[in-house]
């Protein structure tokens, strides 16, 4: 990591792209943090994106605004998790301002329905593509597997509460692998 | 009412929290204002949250809109900071590590089943399926920027669906 090269000022202008092109809800930005801090910029490496997102679902608030503030905390400490935050959600706030201002009728826009019909399709297919890269380089071995199927099953089939499921996966985590060190 | 925006604003993005207090305790917004306001959220990129934004200037214009922003990010930003200082505080100890270790896969199978019902919503019939398909693959296998996508996607959407 050379993280005394990144300047408040690039984690801000990063955020600011991320915020501003990832519409169609919250999951798309995974796939934008994905590649423009791992694979391009090489900020953090996969293990770290998976950390945070983590840590983003296990806060109270917003999860993927979280893993933003998460890792802008690890580049830059607070200054990183003020501009992550700044960055990801000024477009946005912008934009709504103005639709609120000018108070567009969003539900009448035939138009506006398609194109965003077109974007939630694509962010299901984001999402999928950062499910399965992060698979690879997390779900290693059978006993991984299973935590991602239980923690699957519990949210998809019993609706089980979020925050809840991350702290049990811990709580079995520490038992099953804490043991063997 | 600024001040009340302040103290209010919250942060926890439950829309049933927002509305209870925003709409039946304090009669700020109509029931329609409050829906336009999420219709709006979902609208604009990035997180939902800007949701409040539009709430904020609804209840007291601009300032009111630069508020509600600044207080629904602050305690984020604050559990956020302190969680994560914690967290690479103690990254080596063998409680966290092994901890981590169960969490990580879990993170997996938690986003997993939100694209699951992400994608019953979304993915509505052989168009819809095929953008999300085109959309994976692209990411998966090749170097383009995630915005492509969404542009692509959205220009797709207005021409076919």
């Amino acid at each position: 990591m050379k993280e005394d090269n990144i300047t408040v000022k690039d984690i801000f202008w990063k955020f600011l792209k991320i915020g501003s092109f990832s519409f169609g809800g919250v999951y798309s930005m995974l796939a934008f943090f994905e590649r423009e801090l791992v694979e391009k910029a090489k900020w953090l490496t996969h293990d770290e994106f998976v950390e945070s997102v983590a840590i983003g679902q296990m806060t109270p608030g917003p999860p993927i605004v979280n893993t933003g503030i998460c890792i802008g905390y690890r580049l830059k400490r607070i200054k990183g998790a003020l501009a992550t935050t700044a960055g990801q959600s000024f477009t946005g706030t912008l934009l709504a301002i103005l639709l609120a201002v000018f108070y567009v009728k969003s539900k009448g826009n035939v138009l506006l329905t398609s194109v965003m019909k077109g974007v939630g399709a694509a962010v299901v297919g984001l999402l999928l593509s950062i499910i399965f890269k992060m698979s690879k380089n997390t779900i290693k071995d059978l006993k991984a597997a299973l935590f991602a199927l239980a923690a699957f099953s519990a949210l998809a089939v019993f609706k089980l509460n979020p925050i809840g499921l991350i702290l049990a996966s811990g709580i079995l985590g520490l038992l099953v692998y804490g043991r063997r060190t | 009412m600024v001040i009340n925006a302040l103290t209010i604003g919250g942060g926890f993005v439950m829309l049933p929290m927002l509305q209870k207090e925003f709409v039946e305790n304090h009669h700020w917004l109509t029931n329609q204002e409050f829906l336009d306001a999420i219709a709006i959220g979902q609208l604009t990129p990035g997180p939902l949250t800007v949701m409040n934004a539009v709430i904020g200037y609804k209840v007291s214009g601009l300032i009111g809109a630069v508020l509600a922003m600044v207080s629904s990010y602050l305690p984020c930003i604050i559990i956020v900071t302190i969680g994560a200082k914690y967290y690479y505080d103690y990254k080596e100890s063998i409680i966290v590590k092994s901890s981590f270790k169960g969490i990580k896969p879990a993170v997996i199978g938690l986003l997993s089943a939100v694209a699951i019902s992400l994608g019953n919503t979304a993915l509505v019939d052989p168009l819809t399926f095929g953008i999300a398909i085109i959309s994976f693959a692209v990411i998966v296998f090749t170097k383009t920027d995630p915005s492509f996508v969404i542009i692509g996607a959205g220009i797709l959407g207005a021409v076919l669906l």
